[in-house]
């Protein structure tokens, strides 16, 4: 009876591996024969579906790397890597991406190591982490309050403040790297030739410095209609760029 | 000795990097010394050590026109090591007079680059003649410019064009694959300065293949002369439907005749203008061409693969004895008229007395007679796996035929191989053993391939499903908590303060005995009604005294009853007392309890509790 029952649940299964692994398949073969803009369309397709998946923005990145389109292509790698950032095969295509545009991922004066362990997890899984933290944090409390003065109310105590230190490491953490990470109210200048920037929010300001195509940007505003009051960290200059020219990751 | 030890150091060095390089490329010109109405053949051979090997991208030469001729191939497999050798052949018209030069030729398979140095080119007049310096002769004009102009006696007809293009297909509608021709003939009745430079047209769902060399002639229309050259490409449609040829262009320099101002700024560009070193540029364009191309018919063979032309084929191993464990190369070969870029590889039947290893394809292209020709190869490693006579069935092609209009089958003959045993039986083959050797060194770089899995990571899967939940959802835990934390601060007060809950708990357990002593009595038993209602009434006066009443005489505990409640009034002394007296006369003389007697005595104390309740308080 057993038996069936793990038949049965492997038939279930199957159909969904198999749809695993032809739902990419199909755009990758495209992207093996060099149909880049083909192959594109149908990550694109992917993304529409499911855009929690780094894969499909990753895939997506190649086929526009192979289309000479740095922009777009470093956008959707950046976009994959704040999904996962452990994936080294993301990692390694947004540092490619990155330095043809003379851009780094791991800046030079951060050893690699801590570079990972700042990105270990990504801005979804620490939130996701902070509120599992809150739940373990709550439950063991309340156990402990619930059996108050026996031994596993004590391990209770002790497990909620364990969880709380970590949910407020967590929130430390994401706090940090919301204020010092270059993918944080970040955006990418996917126009090419690179975007214009003007010294106020219209075609009437003069506009004193571009940004390359491909350049990682942080958005200090974005309140305006048509315009990014966005900076570029590396040189310490800001300016206004407009919207159609600055994909917000 | 010293002093050459440097040298000879490079020398070494120098050969150890060309005997390492695995790639490359070599340039020649069939000659080096062309007139302008001539032509010459540039052949570029790239060799490697793969099974396919880059096509050299040529660099933009303004000085030439160039036409693809054809391309050969030829691939060896010897002792597992793959040497591929193609030979590119261009055909280049001269556009200027005097030394001319081909740049260098680079090809990149994407971890090496080789490059064939620059050629130098000779381009005289027509005729032979040497070049002579342009400032010195300005008057004279290249053969193939004379033979641009009018013939001599012609008028010119007045409203004939001096120089237009004409494009035409030898059809309009084909099947896809089916070969189309397209001439493109540029007519002049002036002469030129230059030859004029041909920009090829691009297409929509078409390919093309140049079919050169230049055509140049004399034709005489509405009574004038004009001097042509033509042009051909073949074409081959993608798929069925529409087709377009875009406008191509083709660019002359014409000779100005406007006299040249003194006084201009450009007067010396102005005068070598009209000397005939450099003329007027100006373009001329085709018409968009639309072609319609045919669906193929139905009923294709199972194995067709889109082939279109006629071909024959044939099979050949390249030894017909070897020995289990070894490499045979077997070969298929396609030959016939065709695209023969887009023929695919025919499927090998089941072969079970042989592992098939890699397939490599090797393409000749000839452009005979204007026709795309040739043949396309390719080649199995076969390894047998027993011994005997071992044959390779013969393996069928199907193709589609456009001039009958049917589909068409050719097949090889079976080849037959004697195996012997081996000496150590079926033993692994390897490709380019060379590649194993040394430490494995980057050359390159390049973004990583894309991702197979379809679906995200467990862990951001599951994270966005987490971050997904409503605000509500997480509220049942913090209220849990506080509703826990309360509970405990609860617990530890009354644990801290017993009599305070025993005081407040008095009335509530003194009505429950009423009731048991109620059911008690209408059940018969009296007596335990008394006991019930006796030892009630003792807790309760204990519960809100702090201390036990029932060891205490009457007075004593009405004197702590007086300590505790200094504000009770008498009557509440005195029900007490009452009610103690009667409760005490029937608990230890339960004779004299009747049952209606111990009803009221309830009654009784059901009321004294209500009246201590407002007078006993904290």
């Amino acid at each position: 009876m057993t038996a069936y029952k793990l038949l049965l649940l492997l038939l279930l299964a199957a159909p969904a591996a198999a749809y695993d692994r032809s739902e990419l398949a199909e755009f990758n073969d495209l992207y093996k024969s060099g149909r880049y803009e083909e192959a594109l369309e149908g990550y694109r397709g992917v993304i529409a579906q499911a855009p929690a998946n780094p894969r499909a923005y990753y895939n997506a990145g190649n086929a526009l790397f192979r289309l000479n389109r740095p922009g777009p292509a470093v956008w959707n790698y950046a976009k994959a890597f704040t999904l996962d950032p452990r994936s080294s095969d993301i990692r390694a295509n947004l540092d490619f991406a990155l330095r043809q545009t003379g851009q780094r991922l791991v800046p030079e004066t951060v050893p690699a190591a801590l570079h990972y362990v700042y990105y270990l997890l990504s801005d979804g899984e620490a939130r996701a982490a902070a509120i599992l933290l809150f739940w373990l944090a709550c439950l063991a409390w309340a156990a402990a309050f619930l059996l108050d003065g026996s031994p596993a109310g004590r391990a209770a105590g002790r497990t909620g403040a364990a969880a709380a230190a970590a949910l407020l490491l967590t929130l430390a953490w994401l706090g940090a790297r919301s204020a010092t990470s270059p993918f944080s109210q970040a955006g990418v200048v996917t126009r090419q030739g690179g975007a214009r920037m003007l010294s106020g929010p219209g075609d009437t300001f003069k506009t004193y410095a571009s940004a390359p195509e491909g350049r990682l940007v942080r958005i200090l505003d974005a309140g305006d209609d048509a315009y990014y009051e966005i900076g570029l960290q590396q040189e310490g200059i800001k300016g206004w760029a407009l919207k159609s020219e600055i994909d917000r990751l | 000795m010293k002093k050459f030890s440097l040298p000879l150091a490079a020398v070494l060095l120098a050969l150890a990097l060309r005997a390492d390089a695995a790639l490359s490329v070599t340039a020649e010109t069939d000659r080096n010394t062309v007139p302008i109405d001539g032509n010459l053949y540039l052949t570029v051979t790239v060799s490697g050590d793969s099974s396919s090997v880059p096509e050299p991208k040529l660099p933009n030469m303004q000085n030439f026109n160039v036409y693809d001729s054809g391309r050969s191939q030829s691939i060896s497999i010897i002792n597992g090591r793959i040497t591929t050798s193609v030979s590119f052949t261009y055909i280049l018209s001269p556009r200027f007079i005097g030394l001319q030069r081909i740049p260098a030729i680079s090809v990149f398979n994407g971890k090496e680059k080789a490059v064939a140095p620059e050629i130098q080119i000779n381009v005289t007049k027509a005729g032979g003649q040497q070049p002579a310096p342009a400032a010195a002769q300005p008057a004279q004009r290249p053969a193939r410019r004379q033979s641009a102009r009018p013939a001599a006696g012609q008028a010119q007809q007045p409203g004939a064009e001096q120089i237009f293009i004409k494009a035409e297909p030898d059809r309009r509608s084909a099947y896809p694959g089916e070969q189309i021709n397209i001439s493109v003939k540029f007519y002049t009745s002036v002469p030129l300065s230059s030859n004029p430079q041909y920009v090829p047209p691009s297409f929509k769902n078409l390919i093309a293949e140049d079919l050169p060399p230049v055509r140049n002639g004399e034709t005489e229309i509405n009574g004038v002369r004009y001097a042509y050259s033509e042009i051909k490409a073949a074409l081959f449609a993608l798929s069925p439907g529409p087709a377009e040829i875009k406008p191509l262009t083709v660019i002359a320099q014409i000779p100005s005749n406007e006299p040249v101002d003194p006084f201009d700024p450009n007067f010396f560009q102005n005068l070598m203008a009209m000397s005939g070193a450099q003329g007027k540029s100006k373009e001329f364009t085709t018409e968009t061409i639309t072609l319609d191309i045919k669906p193929l018919p139905a009923g294709a063979p199972a194995d067709f693969n889109g082939a279109v032309g006629a071909y024959s084929v044939t099979a050949s191993a390249d030894r017909s004895e070897a020995r289990t464990g070894e490499a045979v190369n077997f070969s298929v070969t396609i030959t016939g008229n065709g695209n023969l870029k887009a023929v695919t590889a025919p499927k090998l039947p089941d072969l079970p007395d042989f592992k098939v290893f890699d397939t490599m394809s090797s393409l000749d292209v000839r452009k005979d007679g204007d026709v795309i020709s040739g043949k396309k190869t390719f080649t199995y490693v076969l390894v047998p796996r027993a011994e005997g006579r071992r044959s390779i069935p013969s393996i069928k092609f199907s193709f589609f035929d456009p001039k009958t209009g049917a589909y068409k089958e050719t097949r090889t003959d079976p080849v037959v191989l004697l195996v012997e045993k081996g000496a150590e039986g079926g033993k692994n083959v390897y490709f380019n053993p060379a590649a194993t050797q040394g430490p494995v060194t980057a050359s390159g770089s390049d973004i990583r391939y894309v991702a197979e899995l379809a679906a995200a990571p467990a862990l951001p899967r599951l994270a966005a499903r987490v971050n997904r939940l409503p605000l509500w959802v997480h509220l049942p835990p913090a209220g849990l908590l506080l509703l826990a934390f309360w509970l405990a601060r609860f617990n530890r007060f009354k644990s801290a303060n017993p009599l305070l809950f025993r005081f407040r708990r008095a009335r509530s357990e003194a009505f429950r005995d009423i009731e048991e002593a109620e059911d008690l009595i209408k059940a018969g038993k009296t007596n335990e009604a008394v006991s019930v209602l006796y030892d009630s009434f003792m807790d309760y006066l204990s519960d809100k005294c702090g201390e036990k009443v029932s060891a205490l005489t009457m007075r004593k505990a009405a004197d702590l009853i007086r300590q505790r409640f200094p504000a009770a009034g008498e009557r509440a002394f005195e029900e007490i007392r009452e009610l103690w007296a009667a409760l005490e006369l029937r608990h230890f003389s339960p004779e004299v309890s009747g049952a209606e007697g111990t009803s009221d005595l309830a009654k009784k104390y059901s009321l004294l509790i209500e009246l201590l309740e407002k007078e006993l308080r904290a």
